[in-house]
């Protein structure tokens, strides 16, 4: 037991002291930061206002009501131009240069038929930018509908109390009771357990490969296997990465959290202004689900660095190994290839099946967990089979380690591994 | 009366998939002793050692260190191995490394801590504490290995081909300290093919090929029951004399004869008196006349033929 200590002591120093270790874990919380930034960023440049010309082709004023609709606090500053149908070609032209000198971001052409047929042109710089397109078509349906039913002589009060729009506001109901969570907080929460599960697994899982391939190549494993079992070092190993795993996730979550937290301060800082910004709803993260996350995370962690291990044993240089391991990250991808399949329907029969087949429940579980209420039966066979799967593949593993951490020259045959696995 | 034996091997065998690599092999090193395991490559030293250490466990028979039931990597805290294949962690600080090496041997920490700064001090790197391996020269870092390897004084050191990999002046240090770690009581035992380095350290040897024990003992046994029959010769006139004595095939079996010197094997059942007398009664003038011990890798090419010298390197297929 101590010298699974020693072994796993100096991994976890060594790694955490790795420079890589430290720019990973500052560039985390970075990275994190501009997830959340770079979106208000985003909305902001595309609030920002556009200038453009509103142009009255004999459209019976309406032309003029609409320039009224495109005030403050819409982002547009609208002028408008009442133009002669005979002229429209000429005034046309000389604002497409207006548009091109940057003057000017657009202009729209309103004609007598905008009422009726529901017909306006715009022609801009800006049109492929969704946001301002939204924002004018949404004000212009607004207008245009306001228009139609004045037209036919509907009170202008009525016709406002009819545009309060609906929201349906959605509520996850867990264990028989209510939750504060919304439906699209659920669905982003499974999405975030996905990727914290899947990239910290093969993250870790790939540096016990690479740390076991160092041994081998480095030819220290002939010294180690003097004072130590194969068993031993393979633990430490396993359990030293798996701490430092842990140390990083620990460290981007509090940071993630904080930077929610204080998320006006950090965009402060920026300057950037988040009193435009969309209300953005943190999904709240319950114990129980952090713990199932968690053992997940350590069951599904075990397993793969197991079989790393073993390829890596396998093998006889960084080169070698990153062959060999591609099955193994394969049965890992499998289930986030399936992801939609599972948020879609998170109780439908491909969800069921993906979280209690072992090699995908330590990724589909949880998503489902976060993503709709799951029986506390199938958690447990889940989590049953999945702990059985472990103790076989380590079991193997350990046999495959033990053999090929002393073997090089070429890598086994399958039944030269059967053979290391039976002899071990 | 066994506890004065610090390696005990009875009788093991190791297969390997395709060949046997050691058979039948029994041998003792006394506690003190200065132990040859010799062989050329291949003959099964290597795989004998890593059963020494509990690294492969052998087939058939039983090995027993110190006079206790525990294997060789249960008491690595009192036994120095050098592996034949070594490395090191090169991302590593030197300080750190050395102490991790000793703390899976064992060792607590804090020992660990002081044993390897006196011992980097003592092999004058002690400014290099903080570096990592990788920046240290090759020298270097075959000292920094020998350390790891002695850095916790144990009561038997096992070094399997010491000698190769090193560069001279590292060899020349290496055997000072193994020779005074040996005047201190540390049991030593180390393989080599190269019997010439075994003949001046060693005061006892076993000689293995192709899995097999040849012959072991004290060296000067070994010398004495598998020699005795050399003599060489060298003479200022009377050639003729000479050439006729070599050429008497009841005295002189074969004859190395290089002008002035000459080396010579005797008859079985000669005496090396015989031919000093002749040379004596024919007025010869002898300039040298010696009774010579056989080397080592004279006694080995003698007892398993020049080929098993050149055998194939089965013990490192067997390994691969």
């Amino acid at each position: 037991m101590r010298k699974i200590w020693v072994v796993m002591r100096r991994e976890f120093v060594e790694k955490v002291r790795n420079k890589w270790f430290i720019i990973s874990t500052v560039l985390g919380p970075v990275l994190m930061a501009s997830f959340i930034v770079l979106p208000i960023l985003l909305a902001e440049k595309g609030a920002s206002e556009r200038r453009i010309a509103v142009l009255d082709v004999g459209s019976d004023g309406f032309a003029g009501r609409l320039v009224e609709w495109l005030q403050p606090p819409v982002p547009i500053d609208a002028e408008l131009q009442v133009v002669e149908l005979g002229r429209l070609e000429s005034v046309a032209d000389s604002l497409t240069t207006a548009v091109g000198e940057k003057a000017l971001d657009g202009y729209l052409i309103v004609s007598e038929e905008a009422v009726d047929d529901g017909r306006i042109e715009y022609r801009g710089s800006n049109v492929s930018s969704p946001a301002d397109m939204r924002i004018l078509e949404r004000v212009m349906r607004e207008a245009v509908l306001v228009e139609r039913l004045s037209r036919v002589g509907v009170d202008p009060a009525l016709v406002s109390q009819a545009q309060i729009p609906m929201r349906l506001r959605t509520v996850s109901i867990r264990g028989g009771r209510v939750t504060d969570e919304s439906g699209e907080s659920a669905f982003l929460l499974a999405y975030a357990v996905w990727f914290v599960l899947y990239i910290s697994i093969l993250l870790y899982g790939v540096q016990v490969m690479g740390s076991v391939v160092e041994e081998k190549t480095s030819r220290i494993i002939e010294v180690l296997v003097s004072s130590l079992r194969p068993f031993q070092l393979l633990a430490g190993k396993v359990v030293g990465v798996g701490a430092v795993g842990l140390f990083q996730l620990t460290i981007w979550g509090v940071s993630a959290w904080l930077l929610f937290q204080r998320r006006d301060m950090v965009l402060g800082w920026l300057g950037v202004n988040t009193a435009g910004g969309q209300e953005f709803q943190f999904p709240e993260v319950s114990l129980v689900t952090l713990g199932i996350v968690l053992v997940y995370f350590l069951l599904g962690y075990f397993l793969y660095a197991a079989m790393f291990a073993a390829v890596a044993a396998m093998s006889n240089s960084e080169a070698e190994a990153r062959q060999a391991q591609a099955p193994v990250v394969m049965l890992l991808i499998l289930p986030t290839i399936l992801m939609l399949g599972i948020l879609q329907q998170p109780d439908g029969n491909l969800a069921v099946s993906l979280s209690l087949i072992p090699f995908c429940s330590p990724i589909a579980m949880p998503v489902r967990w976060a993503a709709a209420p799951v029986p506390v039966s199938e958690l447990a066979l889940s989590i049953g089979i999945l702990v059985a799967t472990l103790w076989l593949v380590v079991w193997v593993a350990a046999r495959i380690y033990r053999v090929g951490i002393l073997m090089y020259g070429k890598r086994p045959t399958p039944r030269e591994l059967v053979r290391w696995i039976r002899t071990a | 009366m066994t506890s004065d034996l610090v390696i005990e091997i009875d009788n093991i065998t190791k297969r390997f998939a395709g060949h046997t690599a050691v058979r039948e092999l029994s041998l003792s090193v006394p506690r003190g002793a200065v132990y040859g395991l010799l062989g050329p490559n291949g003959a099964g030293k290597t795989t004998s050692i890593r059963m020494m250490m509990n690294i492969t466990v052998p087939d058939a028979g039983r090995i027993q260190l110190f006079g206790l039931p525990a294997s060789g990597r249960d008491l690595s805290h009192r036994i120095g191995y050098l592996p034949e294949e070594r490395g090191l962690y090169r991302k590593m600080q030197v300080l750190d490394l050395l102490v991790f090496l000793a703390e899976a041997k064992g060792v607590p920490r804090r020992d660990a801590k002081r044993l390897t700064q006196e011992w980097l001090e003592q092999l004058g790197l002690s400014e290099w504490t903080r570096k990592r391996v990788n920046d240290l020269s090759k020298g270097m870092q075959q000292k920094v290995q020998f350390i790891s390897t002695v850095l916790h004084d144990p009561e038997l050191l096992i070094l399997d081909e010491p000698f190769s990999g090193f560069d001279p002046v590292n060899t020349q240090l290496m055997k000072d300290v193994v020779v005074r770690l040996a005047r201190r009581g540390t049991t030593v035992l180390f393989s080599t093919h190269i019997m010439e380095q075994a003949e001046k350290l060693c005061d006892s040897v076993c000689i293995i090929a192709r899995g097999r024990k040849v012959v072991d003992g004290k060296t000067a046994d070994v010398k004495r029951r598998h020699g005795g029959r050399h003599v060489i010769l060298s003479v200022e006139d009377g050639r003729p004399v000479v050439q006729r004595i070599l050429a008497d095939r009841a005295l002189v079996a074969k004859a190395d004869d290089y002008g002035q010197y000459a080396e010579v094997e005797l008859h079985p059942g000669a005496d090396p008196q015989q031919i000093l007398t002749e040379l004596v009664r024919n007025d010869v003038r002898v300039s040298r006349f010696e009774i010579a011990e056989p080397t080592l890798n004279k006694i080995f090419i003698d007892l398993v033929g020049p080929d098993a010298v050149t055998a194939r390197a089965e013990e490192d297929q067997g390994n691969a």
